[in-house]
């Protein structure tokens, strides 16, 4: 929490001037008792009534005065704060931005959604009950300690009995009730678990006529829920009566003491109302603080978490400007290329050389984990190679700058990535100076010209957020033509066809053919009909290359390829393949 | 290029008067104990009430008595204000338990409840029921309820019954003084209000724009990569700050205005406190209210000021109880499936013939899925079901597992009509390995005993051998003590499929359904999963969805669907002879050969 407060700095003198204020609004608003004693004391006693409307007026003085303090306090802190939340947002999502998949894959997205969303509103929250009770409260702490004292200095021990006494309540309740809501968090998300299995599960549940069974596992967890509910009831419960106690016991308290002192002094007839006052105001002031105790801890956990976002140190560093002059002809060479995550010993990627060359294509398979996604996206630098040398048109990755190099790549991911907006805006998105021709000739190649037309608006039709209004195979067919349109040196499918079905796959393919004549085409692929026609084909296993060649050529010497053949095909087609290969 | 917001709606009550009904009926069965409670707090309140009154008493025969004071009388009143007190606080404990009880006691019966609802829906409620809504009522409507419940019912009595009693002692005291509060505190309330209905408009829209924020967040984060690849992060990060600047601003006015509410408070209470300082000081000077009294109406006036504002508070809880309590018993209203004949037929020892006569289908009662189909199958028989995505090949298997029933025509098995069963029984007949592999946390053999609770570590242990997946179960931490769940990472998508396969298998059912997983199974876990779905299947009457060209080809029955109907069928060779929309399917797919 403390390292989040320099997102302060830029406000600090509103929040000197803050202090100010709200000094001086507490402080004018204990000085009212304090004219009520004179009221008592000078006025009543003295039976002289000028004196009290003359009391009167400078009250109706104090009382102005704290209300300009205190709106100005209340316009500050929500100032403050709200510029302190939107300054750190835009932080957390520029960073987040600049990370690599490293760095993704180490927070998982939803996190880092609720990092930026969640976990800044909770600080934000906390920020601001800071910038008023919470300031107020320590403030008031001492001046009402101040002027009771002087109000009544023989009354001060009552103080001490009620600091004692709320002190005393509050950390009992605190030690008691404390440890029980962590356990309390576990048993309801316990209780959501079960509820969301039961709707994730509804027809494995049902197809085992299991229903019963799952009613008892959440009666049980019910149960235990209630226990625990009815257990901590019945000492929260004792909060606010055994408050009550206290503050109406040292009212009683101060005016008992108050009227045995009125034979050593009259003047204790007032002061004694004002003190008492004074002593209630301690005392909420110990609860707002023992607020905080409650808050604190939920928002440390909070800016803990935003902080970690904020602390990582971008692991690629870009070049201001691309050192060397690339070459035209496109082209991607691998130089005995090693991958491992950071503080992992296996390595994902070992010794991968290869050169994939414009016009041809080049397409990785192997089982999952044997390093193939991994591979391509090195090319983009989502990761970082640990040894060896990648290079992109004659130049080696790490002297380019970043636009340079993203401008020369067309990445098409597994899953269908849209952004809410229009269809137009999304195929134009990495190419916003398209024209709407190539906008539509990107479409037709990627197969989505016939359900684009059919969308109301066709190419103007809304997409909503994430691209949730359309279909899988057509998100992917639209980050298809997204790709296409930005007119890239290197192409990258990272197993974007298996959305598609076969027929729409093979379509496709066929329509992208002329496109990619003077492209580096980069695939990953499942199925061997997506790359059986593809110019070199790398088998990977384990993050080694154990098969480079064209399909036939594999089928032939490489035996892990055999295998994969084998399981998509059927015995008979099989033979087939390999009575071809070997022809 | 710009992006639009989306905007969402939230908590409103459509209908009040049955929700009060609905939500009075249901706890009905504790109306004892909160009768007791809420006369507990009318007692408690009415207790506390008397002290401020008692104390200036305290003073006053001080003040009478002096010098000589008398502490005879005053130790008696001492003591009358610590009973007061005391037994304020126990009688407020009570009541307090007594509601938390209720309130702990009566959501466990609503959560029971909802789950049981879950269980009796028929499963075409959730096609089109997001599975999050449902979740919040469990969650948030059941703890709205019970906080509002035990907090703030009898907050109701306790502040009208403080303000009634104070109101009376401080007419009582003075009735000039007293008609300074009854204009002074109403007044505060109502310009307090006015300001809070003014940010509210501004808290609508800030909360809209928080949700496209979020959302914009979302989404620019899942589509990070993408970002990166299209140099869009200064155009990304412009629009963020767009929405976030938006935000601050909308943030900044509604936090304004309703933190207004308190210094604006803070100001009424304090000239209604100058005022009665003043002319209280002046009429005791005038001898018209004794100066014990005067120190009395003090602390009434700020006893007097909290239960309106809780009071109006307290209206706005209510709503939300009401919202909240709206949406469960919205929920607990839906019609349930229809329930299972009585007496229900059953079929002893299955042999296996599946029929389908004149099936007629649809989801929504008005687009046909199925048109008068029929077709037999006979004991032992694999059929595969292909088609295209979307086709509605799981449409079959959901009525052979009765998740919905026909619109007309009927389904037998062993020629007994399945809509005569019980549906229990119909589904034990089956067993089913879906895409969708889902388990639930618990261990490993939990899991693969769901189908059997009987069954022995043996049956278990044999099963997921048969099924290829012993081995990666002995691999993990905890062999088959290892928990698991469904979206759980330590085994792959391929491995839960083999998982969910076992878990069939320990069941040992007459017939299987299963549906071949198309994507995200690496290649060496595929053939694990065919070799095991052969096992399976064989000399069983089973249906697949089958994605493999082995499966297609080695099956005696082919159905081929086609935007929901079924189109042809018959074996491969039949099918690809007639030359109609398998053959074109199967050609474009495997055209290579």
């Amino acid at each position: 929490m403390l390292r989040l407060l320099k997102y302060l700095k830029p406000y600090w003198w509103q929040v000197l001037l803050l202090f100010a204020a709200i000094g001086l609004q507490v402080f004018t608003n204990l000085q009212l008792p304090a004219q009520m004693a004179d009221i008592i004391n000078g006025g009543i006693t003295g039976e002289n009534i000028d004196y009290i409307w003359q009391i009167g007026l400078r009250m109706l003085l104090f009382i102005v005065l704290g209300a300009g303090c205190s709106i100005l306090s209340t316009f500050l802190s929500a100032r403050i704060g709200a510029y302190f939340s939107r300054d750190l947002r835009a932080d957390i999502f520029q960073k987040v931005l600049s990370f690599n998949a490293t760095d993704l894959k180490n927070f998982s997205t939803a996190s880092l959604i609720n990092r930026t969303t969640n976990d800044v509103n909770q600080v934000q929250q906390t920020i601001m009950m800071m910038l008023s009770l919470m300031l107020i409260a320590p403030i008031s702490c001492v001046i009402s300690l101040v002027m009771a004292i002087q109000t009544a200095p023989d009354m001060s021990w009552i103080m001490a009995v009620g600091v004692v006494a709320i002190v005393t309540l509050i950390t009992v309740v605190m030690v008691l009730v404390i440890p029980k809501f962590k356990i309390f968090q576990k048993v309801i998300d316990k209780i959501t678990l079960l509820t969301r299995e039961n709707l994730t599960g509804l027809k494995v549940i049902r197809a085992f006529n299991n229903e019963g069974i799952e009613k008892k596992k959440f009666e049980s967890a019910n149960a235990e829920l209630t226990n625990l509910i009815i257990f901590t009831e019945k000492i929260m419960k004792l909060t606010n009566p055994l408050i009550n106690v206290i503050f109406n016991g040292l009212t009683l308290l101060c005016t008992y003491i108050g009227i045995s002192l009125l034979t050593q002094n009259f003047d204790y007839l007032g002061d004694m109302s004002a003190f008492t006052q004074y002593v209630t105001q301690l005392m909420i002031s110990f609860l707002m603080l023992s607020m905080l105790f409650v808050m604190l801890p939920r928002a440390n956990v909070s800016a803990e978490r935003i902080n970690e976002v904020l602390k990582t140190k971008p692991k690629i560093v870009w070049k201001d400007v691309t050192s060397g002059i690339p070459e035209k002809i496109a082209s991607v060479e691998f130089k005995d290329v090693d991958f491992s995550y950071p503080g992992a010993k296996e390595k994902v990627l070992d010794k991968i050389s290869f050169k994939a060359h414009a016009g041809k294509t080049t397409a990785f398979i192997g089982s999952t984990g044997s390093g193939k996604s991994t591979l391509i996206n090195l090319v983009p630098r989502f990761y970082e190679p640990t040894s060896g040398e990648i290079v992109v048109n004659g130049i080696e990755l790490r002297k380019y700058e970043k636009d340079d190099l993203m401008r020369r790549i067309g990445l098409v991911p597994q899953r269908g990535v849209l952004f809410s907006g229009t269809v137009a805006s999304n195929i134009k998105f990495g190419a916003p100076n398209a024209t709407d021709q190539q906008m539509k000739e990107a479409a037709r190649i990627a197969q989505a010209t016939n359900f684009i037309e059919k969308l109301p608006g066709k190419y103007n039709a809304h997409i909503a957020q994430g691209g949730s209004n359309v279909s899988g195979g057509q998100k992917q067919r639209l980050s298809i033509a997204r790709a296409i349109c930005k007119n890239p040196d290197i192409f990258i499918f990272d197993d974007s066809f298996s959305a598609l079905d076969m027929k729409t796959d093979a379509k496709l393919r066929k329509a992208l053919m002329p496109v990619v004549k003077d492209m580096v085409v980069l695939v990953v692929a499942q199925r061997i009909s997506t790359i059986k026609e593809a110019d070199q084909i790398i088998v990977l296993d384990a993050g080694k290359i154990v098969g480079k060649g064209r399909h036939y050529e594999l089928l032939r010497t490489c035996k892990v390829y055999r295998g994969i053949v084998k399981s998509q095909l059927s015995d008979k087609e099989y033979a087939h393949e390999l009575e071809e290969a070997n022809a | 290029m710009p992006r639009p917001h989306s905007s969402s709606d939230s908590n409103k009550i459509h209908n009040a008067k049955k929700a009060w009904k609905d939500f009075l009926v249901s706890i009905k069965e504790y109306r004892v104990a909160i009768v007791i409670a809420l006369a507990l707090s009318v007692a408690s309140a009415a207790l506390g009430v008397f002290i401020p009154k008692l104390l200036g008493d305290m003073t006053n025969i001080a003040v009478n008595s002096y010098p000589e004071i008398d502490f005879g009388p005053i130790l008696s009143k001492v003591w009358l204000v610590v009973g007061l007190f005391v037994g304020s606080a126990i009688l407020n404990y009570i009541q307090g338990y007594i509601l938390a009880l209720v309130a702990a006691k009566y959501t466990k019966k609503l959560r029971e409840q909802i789950i049981e609802k879950i269980t009796k829906l028929p499963i075409s409620y959730f096609d089109k029921h997001k599975y999050g809504d449902i979740l919040s009522r469990m969650t948030n409507d059941i703890d709205v309820m019970a906080t509002s419940l035990s907090q703030e019912i009898t907050d109701i009595t306790t502040n009208l019954t403080t303000l009634v009693g104070v109101l009376t002692i401080m007419l009582t005291i003075s009735i000039e003084l007293s008609l300074i509060a009854i204009v002074v505190v109403p007044l505060s309330v109502i310009v307090v209000g006015k300001i809070m209905n003014f940010a509210q408009k501004f808290f609508l829209d800030r909360q809209r724009m928080l949700g496209s924020l979020d959302s914009r967040i979302e989404e620019d984060y899942a589509g990070q990569a993408i970002i990166k690849t299209n140099s869009y992060e200064p155009t990304a990060i412009a629009e963020f700050g767009k929405i976030n600047q938006d935000l601050t601003t909308l943030t900044l006015k509604a936090q304004v205005f309703s933190a207004l509410s308190m210094p604006v408070t803070q100001i009424f209470t304090n000239l209604g406190y100058t005022a009665i300082c003043v002319l209280g000081g002046v009429f005791v000077v005038n001898g018209r209210i004794n100066i014990g009294n005067l120190q009395a109406f003090v602390q009434y006036v700020s006893r007097f000021n909290r239960p309106i504002t809780e009071i109006a508070s307290t209206m706005s809880t209510i709503q939300s109880l009401l919202a909240s309590s709206e949406r469960i018993f919205e929920f607990l209203r839906e019609p349930e499936e229809e329930p299972d004949p009585e007496p229900a037929l059953e079929i002893n020892t299955v042999r296996g013939e599946v029929e389908f006569h004149d099936v007629c289908f649809s989801y929504d009662k008005k687009t046909p899925i199925i048109k008068n189909f029929s077709v037999k199958v006979n004991p032992g028989m694999n059929v595969a079901i292909v088609g295209p995505t979307g086709a509605g090949k799981t449409t079959l298997i959901n009525l052979l597992m009765r998740f919905y029933d026909l619109d007309s025509g009927y389904i037998t098995i062993d020629g007994v009509p399945i809509r005569e069963m019980r549906r229990a029984d119909v589904r034990k007949l089956f067993g089913m390995v879906l895409q969708d592999t889902w388990l639930f946390s618990g261990t490993v053999e939990e899991n693969l005993r769901y189908g059997k609770q009987f069954a022995t570590h043996d049956d278990v242990r044999a099963a997921a051998k048969a099924s290829n997946v012993d081995h990666i179960i002995e691999a993990l931490p905890k062999a088959y003590k290892s928990e698991i769940s469904e979206d759980s990472d330590n085994i792959s998508a391929g491995e839960k499929q083999l998982v969910t396969i076992a878990r069939a298998m320990v069941a040992n059912p007459p017939m299987m359904i299963l549906d071949e997983a198309t994507s995200n199974v690496d290649t060496r876990t595929e053939q694990l999963i065919q070799d095991s779905f052969e096992k399976l299947t064989h000399g069983r009457t089973s249906f697949v969805i089958a994605h493999r060209l082995s499966t297609i080809r080695n099956a005696d029955l082919i159905l081929v669907l086609r935007d929901g109907n079924i189109v042809e069928q018959g074996n491969h060779e039949e099918l690809l002879k007639a030359g109609g929309f398998y053959a074109e399917l199967y050609n474009s797919q495997f055209a290579e050969n």
